[in-house]
């Protein structure tokens, strides 16, 4: 896992929400086919930092960024950059589920047809392929023209993470996937998780230390818009480098 | 939690165990139930009881006046027979029916996609700038007067539609007319209902749409459209309702042939509507005749079909509440296992390309025969084809921008017709305007002369209107929105209210003739024009009064319960100023409506020349929304004195918005809900 190459990294990323700043200088990798754990109080940037990986800030008016993000060799934060082709390659999965009010197989195929595929077969065989790789295929496989509203949370939470992998994501954006959820949702989204990372590269955001300690190979400690801390996960967690993070990673604080 | 069991409690128990017990949780309530609280209830009750028993007359009255059709023509007979000719007993209604639903059609194809445009453009892409521009402008159409739209369809829309077709149209007054000019007052009640659930479509779905690579436009067509379905729909009905009782407008440009256009698809012939066959025939019908009768029942088919619009309308808009919460809206979600499901996308390919064709070919056969007509259909489904084609060639990036192009040339020539709209009328009317013109009578049949008994006639038409309408409204309003449970009374009673609340103002004026002017005797009175814009505006009313009073935050009345105040106190004292913003809102906007009302009027009260100045509630008046399509439609050659009176109609209409949206705003910002 060591020797893995860096899919993205920060180089001293800055980030103002018109003449706010909220991050400051980040300098961060993104192992392939790790997951990266993000943690940190809330309000401390987690959020915004993961949507600058799919430049989902851009949805937000005036935004400003300084640095570089760099994936796949090329700086993503520039005004030259294609932010649909980079979505199309780093998908997102929200802190609330949230399906489209379609039929399951809707939404599935919602992000197929609108890159071009037509084909029935085709889009059959990525339903089936994208809700097994989300361990969701069984639990709904008779059911496919029912309202997604329908499902469970967690399933539509599953369902969510389908259809970011029907488009052929490279790199899986998590914010908060599980803080809506019951444990056992949350344990199979956990489980999910650590599946999906042979193939996929994952980074989550959560609130909960346990979490990230169980399922990540990297962990990220923000405070105040800086990375306070950046490592291994058993070394952020047993021998943190600042005393912040030993005191937020022991509960003393947060 | 705690101040509502307060509230309940002795609520329930009062219900349950009578006075005592009351007594008990309340002393001082008791004392208080005698004194005041029993009998305000008690009267505002009445106000309810009357107002809805007036409502059911209403109803009541139209469908017996027309049972003497119904019996001696027969039902069927009436709604298929073809030819409608009163004069030489012929009643099929066939061709009415037809008329009514040619311009109701074509004024939705058109209004329809232009107001989601307009919807999605405020939605998408306006600036909060901008925004501020359109909503108002929005609601300045919405308040136009009927009989200004048609007045301005007859100066400046038929000669233009004369100029561009001059080989099509004879006299310019056609289909085509009616349903531009219905369009356009359609277009505000669409946007704005459209624009509400376009906006209540949560966030979240945008952000999952765009996360997976889509583009803004790509988002709201695909997934925000389709969430937002439901609201959309009801836009449209809103708009159908609007657009089948409407009266004025329709009579003065459609031409009022009532024949069935030849072929069916002609839009420069012209049609005849339900609404205008009861305008024009009313005032010339012997009183008991079958033809009288006939007219009714032609308003009982009018009604019938607005009440199934606006049911259906309801019931959308409640499904969709109710599935989704307030907020949340859903589109259409329900299983479906039609066994067009695997097709479902070829089959709806094969109906757009049907569509296309079948309108290019309608509308250009017109023009270059049956044959050039369906070459022209091919070539535009060959068009709708390649330009698919070349949208997935430039991209969805420049697809957007096209689109949102496109959306800003609509936005922009629909303000441009507003502006030409009150330009006109501006331009036209200011040099009409003088004191003489506003103090003076008129004189040589309204070629010259003013309009002053019509400004005394308008303003007293309000005054009246108001003093019946206001205190009967909103004392049923509160009953409403305070005391009454939810029983099949009550349900029945709202169900009525609601009814009449989207009833085609030309109907109140046939109530109004038959009952107040020929059945009492009282012929064309002042009070008998109130007495009929008062029923028009009540449903209004009282809707809106039930909404703001409704509006006014629990915790204010469960604080002022839980001091021990009487239901009533806590109404009178607490409840009613903070919710009067609302109300007065609502009835000063009522008021705008009824003023600029023509049907109801000229049935019931307005004559078309009165000099003196006399005033009695029995005797006949001037009124400006009446002598304006009298001087348009009689008088020709009284341009100028058209003008100024459209204006100084609009004047007076607009000063009552304007004062609506200030009391309005004041209100909102002191109260902050
Ligand atoms: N759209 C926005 N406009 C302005 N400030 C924002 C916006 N979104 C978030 N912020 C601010 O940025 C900071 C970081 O927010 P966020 O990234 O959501 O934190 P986290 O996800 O760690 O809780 C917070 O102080 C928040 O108030
Ligand atoms: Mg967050």
């Amino acid at each position: 896992m060591t020797g893995n190459m860096n899919m993205i990294e920060t180089n001293d990323l800055n980030l103002w929400y018109g003449d706010k700043q909220t991050l400051f200088d980040v300098n961060m990798p993104i192992k392939k086919n790790c997951i990266t754990s993000i943690i940190g109080p809330s309000g401390c940037g987690k959020s915004t930092l993961i949507r600058v990986f799919n430049r989902m800030n851009d949805l937000i008016g005036g935004t400003r960024m300084s640095g570089t993000v760099v994936y796949d060799g090329k700086n993503i934060c520039g005004p030259d950059t294609d932010v649909l082709a980079l979505r199309k390659r780093v998908g997102m999965i929200f802190q609330k589920a949230n399906p489209f009010p379609m039929t399951i197989r809707d939404n599935i195929t919602y992000g197929p047809k609108l890159h071009g595929m037509k084909d029935q077969r085709e889009l059959d065989e990525v339903v089936e392929s994208s809700l097994r790789k989300a361990a969701l295929f069984d639990e709904v496989k008779d059911r496919l023209n029912t309202s997604a509203l329908s499902l469970s949370g967690g399933q539509q939470q599953r369902l969510c993470i389908a259809r970011a992998l029907s488009i052929g994501p490279e790199v899986i954006l998590m914010d908060e996937p599980t803080s809506a959820l019951d444990p056992i949702a949350t344990a199979k989204i956990e489980e999910l998780a650590l599946e999906l990372k042979k193939n996929y590269t994952v980074v989550a955001v959560t609130h909960n230390m346990q979490q990230a300690r169980r399922i990540s190979d990297y962990t990220g400690f923000m405070y105040m818009g800086r990375l306070e801390e950046f490592g291994r996960t058993e070394d952020v967690f047993e021998n943190p480098k600042s005393e912040l993070t030993e005191r937020y990673v022991s509960g003393r604080f947060g | 939690m705690i101040p509502e069991d307060t509230v309940s409690v002795p609520e329930n128990i009062s219900k349950s165990a009578g006075g005592t017990i009351v007594a008990h949780f309340d002393p001082k309530g008791l004392l208080g139930r005698f004194r005041n609280g029993d009998g305000a209830k008690l009267f505002l009750m009445a106000t309810v009881v009357f107002t809805v028993a007036i409502l059911f007359f209403i109803i009541i009255f139209i469908s017996y006046n027309s049972l003497d059709a119904i019996g001696e023509i027969g039902i069927w007979e009436f709604l298929t027979g073809g030819t409608w000719s009163p004069g030489s007993g012929a009643y099929g209604a066939s061709s009415l029916i037809v008329g009514t639903f040619l311009v109701t059609g074509g004024s939705i194809l058109f209004a329809l996609p232009v107001g989601l445009g307009i919807a999605i453009y405020i939605n998408d892409i306006a600036s909060p700038r901008i925004r501020n521009i359109l909503k108002p402008a929005c609601e300045l159409f919405a308040g136009i007067p009927s009989v200004v739209y048609g007045f301005m369809g007859l100066a400046v829309l038929v000669p233009f539609l004369m100029d561009i077709f001059p080989d099509h149209l004879n006299y310019g007054t056609s289909w085509l007319a009616g349903s531009l000019l219905l369009g356009l007052m359609a277009l505000p009640i669409i946007i704005s209902v459209s624009q509400d659930s376009l906006e209540a479509v949560p966030r979240s779905y945008r952000e999952a749409s765009m996360a997976l690579g889509a583009t803004k436009w790509e988002t709201t067509r695909k997934v925000v459209m389709h969430s937002a379905v439901s609201g959309i729909a009801a836009a449209a009905i809103l708009g159908i309702g609007r657009a089948l009782g409407e009266t004025m407008a329709v009579m003065m440009v459609t031409g009022n042939s009532a024949l069935v256009p030849e072929p069916l698809w002609n839009i420069f012939d012209m049609v005849r509507t339900l609404t205008a066959s009861i305008a024009l025939e009313m005032p010339e019908v012997a009183h008991g005749s079958l033809h009288f009768s006939a007219l009714f029942l032609l308003a009982l088919i009018l009604m019938t079909m607005v009440f199934i619009v606006n049911l259906i309308a309801r019931r959308i808009v409640r499904r969709t509440r109710i599935r989704t919460g307030a907020t949340v809206v859903t589109g259409r979600t329900r299983s479906m296992t039609s066994p067009f499901e695997k097709h479902k996308g070829a089959v709806r390919r094969l109906a757009v390309n049907a569509a296309v064709f079948a309108s290019a070919f309608m509308m250009s056969s017109l023009f270059i025969g049956t044959a050039g007509g369906i070459a022209v259909g091919v070539l535009a489904a060959a068009a709708l084809f390649v330009s698919k084609k070349i949208s997935r060639m430039i991209g969805p990036k420049y697809v957007q921008k096209a689109v949102y192009s496109t959306l800003g040339i609509v936005v922009i020539a629909v303000l441009a017709i507003l502006v030409v709209f009150l330009g006109v009328i501006i331009v036209n009317g200011l040099p009409a305007l003088s004191l003489d013109f506003i103090l003076s009578p008129p004189s040589k049949s309204g070629l010259s002369g003013g309009i002053w008994p019509a400004i005394v006639g308008t303003l007293e038409l309000m005054t009246g209107t108001a003093l019946i309408s206001f205190p009967l409204g909103v004392c049923s309003g509160i009953y409403l929105s305070q005391y009454a449970k939810d029983t099949k009374t009550i349900r029945l009673a709202r169900q009525a209210i609601d009814s009449l609340n989207g009833t085609p103002s030309i109907i109140f004026g046939l109530f109004g003739m038959s009952l107040l002017v020929i059945a009492f005797g009282w012929g064309y009175s002042l009070i008998g024009g109130c007495i009929t814009l008062s029923l028009m505006v009540l449903p209004t009313i009282i809707k809106t009064t039930e909404e703001a009073v409704s509006a006014v935050p629990r915790e204010l009345t469960e604080a002022s319960a839980a001091m021990g105040a009487s239901r009533w106190h806590t109404i009178s004292k607490i409840l009613l100023p903070a919710s009067m913003g609302g109300v007065i809102t609502g009835f000063i906007l009522s008021m705008g409506r009824a003023i600029g009302e023509t049907a109801p009027v000229m049935f019931t009260a307005a004559v078309a020349f009165k000099t003196t100045s006399s005033f009695s509630l029995l005797d006949p008046i001037m009124a400006l929304p009446y002598h304006l399509y009298y001087l348009a439609s009689e008088v020709p050659g009284s341009t100028t004195n058209q003008y100024g009176t459209a204006l100084v109609l609009m004047i007076i209409v607009m000063v009552l918005f304007t004062a609506a949206s200030a009391i309005r705003y004041k209100y909102k910002s002191r109260t902050g809900w």
